[in-house]
């Protein structure tokens, strides 16, 4: 038996064989063809540098636009090293000398360039260096007929195993009913690790000897503990059927007893989901939740690789305000940052990139009013079939929020003419995420109905770490719980409404201590709904309340930790005491 | 064929977007034209068999051009290595 250690991305258990994916790698079919063929493959990879140049000119332009020459010189040199001389040269010496199909050919020869530039690269250069995986990757899509050596093809459910996975590997393996994910690399906070718990599909990463688990024929992924198990004994595999038997039935109490949340001393808290997908929505049970706190619809674009028009846009909320049967969707308008843009383009290159940290959210909207004009208009026509809420994302200043009112107002005053029916109040929302916001929340609460602290890009901005590269929990930071109490204390005066929806309301001592802050809604991913719910039966809040003070006077995060953990440790022990 | 030798003054050496300067100049001309670094000589038009080179910070590489051309290539390709191919 082996175990091999990782960090837990999604939590649960699985039992299963794996499916270890690598793209480019994977079956490249190596035959041979006739002289005559020559020709034709060489004129078959003449057509996909085209296409490839096509997509990456449009890529150019994006980045042109939004970030600035140097980053497009990135791509410049990816636009470059498709019709690289050297290497057609020696790829054309592979078809015509060696009668390789094409696509052998041209993989051998970029394998080759691989090699060399990771063994002869510092670590600055390495950072920067040409995106040679996603050029090769654009290549071999366009040389192969269905995508078969690019997208993950699953046969039957198993574990993912790779490097990495992708938002939109996420979505194509989900499709294919994965049972688990290990990866090599991949943060808690990447979009892959938000949609993992979405998908309720338990995840493991920074897991070394990949390849050795890729190749193993049944593993035990045990997310819970971050740990994967190989040639696993029969007494722990029973052990191990035995746990998930358990975990499976604990679940289904839960559920049967889930909602409404209230804590023991009787006060209703907002217990709320994070989604941004159809498939998340058909999966949910309305009467588990208070609603929807935070619909992601930039994830609309992941899905198709493109922005919806208005009327695809239009279509999707409605499915989703009728799939609550009553129970309010609050939507936030496209949040386009730097990296969600990465992500949507699949390109990873920029993301260790600190400049363009303020780059996005409503500023990237206003800056093209007719995507936002074409989205609230898509909102306001939904809200004729169900209650919504719309927000807005990454809001730095009061002007910005004036200037969206003003294209709010004039959506509304259009489709009055052209007939459309629509809610007459939606409540507007503001997401309290920047450092700059902060020092401006009175003035907003006179011209919004509701705030929602987005943890995660909060904590970015006030500690500087990037999203990709956090393993740690940032969010117990003193000034992250400092800046939330400002937040509570400004909206309780004026009873204004305030929800929390970054991953820390999925964390329990995160939200034990947010409780503690006078905070009474959450907005969580799927797979920490059972585990808040039943959080907040066992606290009594105005026992919890004492803890405010220590919490606001702990001066590192590990104290904030240890004072919130002890809590509940102390307060899980006295439960049954209490119970009887 | 007519050469020389220059420095490379960029911070990080021959990286992605120098290399990619360089390629797109050498790409205007009808010479054929070589770098030479550490003994290996590349095709500067290809941009992959520049990038290999790694060439360091502070290193000094042969320029070589040979064409109809091949005067204008190698001055406008020193002026270009002099300002730091543009890019910082």
């Amino acid at each position: 038996m082996k175990v091999v250690k990782g960090i837990r991305i999604s939590p649960g258990i699985v039992i299963g064989p794996v499916y270890f994916f690598t793209p480019g790698k994977e079956a490249i079919p190596q035959s041979y063809i006739a002289e005559t063929e020559a020709d034709g493959e060489l004129e078959k990879f003449k057509r996909a540098a085209d296409s490839a140049a096509g997509e990456l000119e449009q890529v150019r332009a994006l980045v042109l636009k939004h970030l600035d020459e140097d980053h497009a010189r990135l791509i410049d040199a990816q636009l470059i090293a498709l019709t690289d001389v050297d290497l057609v040269q020696e790829v054309t010496d592979l078809v015509r000398r060696e009668h390789r199909n094409i696509l052998w050919a041209y993989c051998s020869a970029m394998e080759r360039y691989e090699k060399a530039l990771v063994n002869s690269f510092n670590q600055f250069q390495q950072e920067r260096m040409i995106d040679l995986h996603d050029v090769k990757k654009r290549i071999i899509h366009h040389l192969s007929t269905q995508g078969e050596y690019t997208i993950p093809q699953m046969r039957e459910p198993a574990i993912y195993v790779s490097d990495r996975v992708s938002p939109s590997e996420m979505i194509h393996i989900h499709n294919q009913n994965t049972t688990g994910i290990i990866t090599k690399f991949g943060g808690i906070d990447s979009h892959a690790g938000i949609l993992a718990r979405a998908f309720g599909i338990p995840y493991i990463s920074n897991v070394a000897e990949i390849e050795l688990i890729g190749t193993a024929r049944e593993v035990i992924l045990d997310a819970d503990h971050e740990k994967v198990i190989l040639a696993v004994t029969p007494a722990v595999l029973q052990e191990y059927q035995c746990k998930i038997r358990e975990l499976e039935k604990r679940k289904q109490h839960l559920e049967s007893q889930a909602a409404p949340a209230v804590s023991k001393n009787g006060v209703p808290v907002e217990i709320l989901l994070n989604a941004g997908f159809a498939a998340e929505i058909k999966a949910v049970n309305p009467e588990l939740i208070g609603g929807i706190g935070l619909f992601r619809t930039e994830y609309l674009c992941i899905e198709r690789n493109d922005v919806p028009n208005e009327e695809e846009q239009f279509q999707a909320y409605r499915d989703v305000v009728i799939a609550l049967k009553g129970k309010p969707a609050t939507f936030r308008t496209f949040d386009f940052g730097r990296e969600k843009m990465m992500a949507i383009l699949d390109l990873e290159m920029f993301q260790k990139d600190a400049v363009f940290d303020t780059w996005g959210g409503i500023r990237f909207c206003l800056d093209n009013p007719w995507l936002l004009n074409a989205q609230l208009r898509a909102l306001l026509r939904a809200s004729h079939f169900g209650p919504l809420k719309i927000m807005f994302p990454l809001v730095t200043n009061p002007a910005e929020i004036r200037a969206v009112l003003e294209i709010y107002r004039q959506v509304q005053t259009d489709l009055k003419n052209e007939g459309y029916e629509f809610a007459a109040v939606i409540p507007l929302g503001a997401m309290i995420e920047t450092k700059s916001i902060l020092d401006e929340l009175e003035e907003l609460t006179g011209l919004l109905d509701f705030f929602s602290i987005g943890t995660n890009d909060l904590a970015l901005f006030l500690l500087g770490s990037k999203r990709t590269d956090t393993v740690t929990k940032n969010y117990y930071h003193p000034m992250i719980f400092q800046a939330i109490n400002r937040i509570a204390a400004v909206t309780r005066i004026k009873s204004f409404p305030v929800t929390v929806c970054g991953e820390m309301a999925s964390d329990p001592y995160a939200v034990l201590g947010l409780l503690a802050l006078g905070l009474r809604s959450f907005s969580m991913s799927a797979s920490a709904l059972i585990t808040i719910t039943d959080l907040v039966r066992t606290v009594n809040l105005k026992q919890v309340g004492s803890l405010q003070e220590s919490l606001l006077s702990a001066v590192s995060a590990m104290r904030i930790y240890d004072l919130l953990r002890d809590y509940q440790q102390r307060n899980q022990k006295s439960k049954p005491h209490n119970q009887t | 064929m007519i050469k020389q030798t220059v420095k490379i003054l960029n911070r990080h050496g021959l990286h992605t977007r120098p290399a990619t300067m360089l390629v797109t100049t050498t790409a205007r001309f009808k010479s054929e034209i070589f770098l030479t670094y550490k003994g290996v000589r590349v095709n500067a038009k290809s941009i992959l068999g520049v990038l290999v080179l790694a060439v360091e910070p502070d290193a000094e590489v042969t320029l070589d051009a040979n064409g109809s051309d091949e005067k204008e290539a190698l001055a406008a390709l020193v002026e270009l290595v002099a300002n730091k191919f543009n890019t910082e």
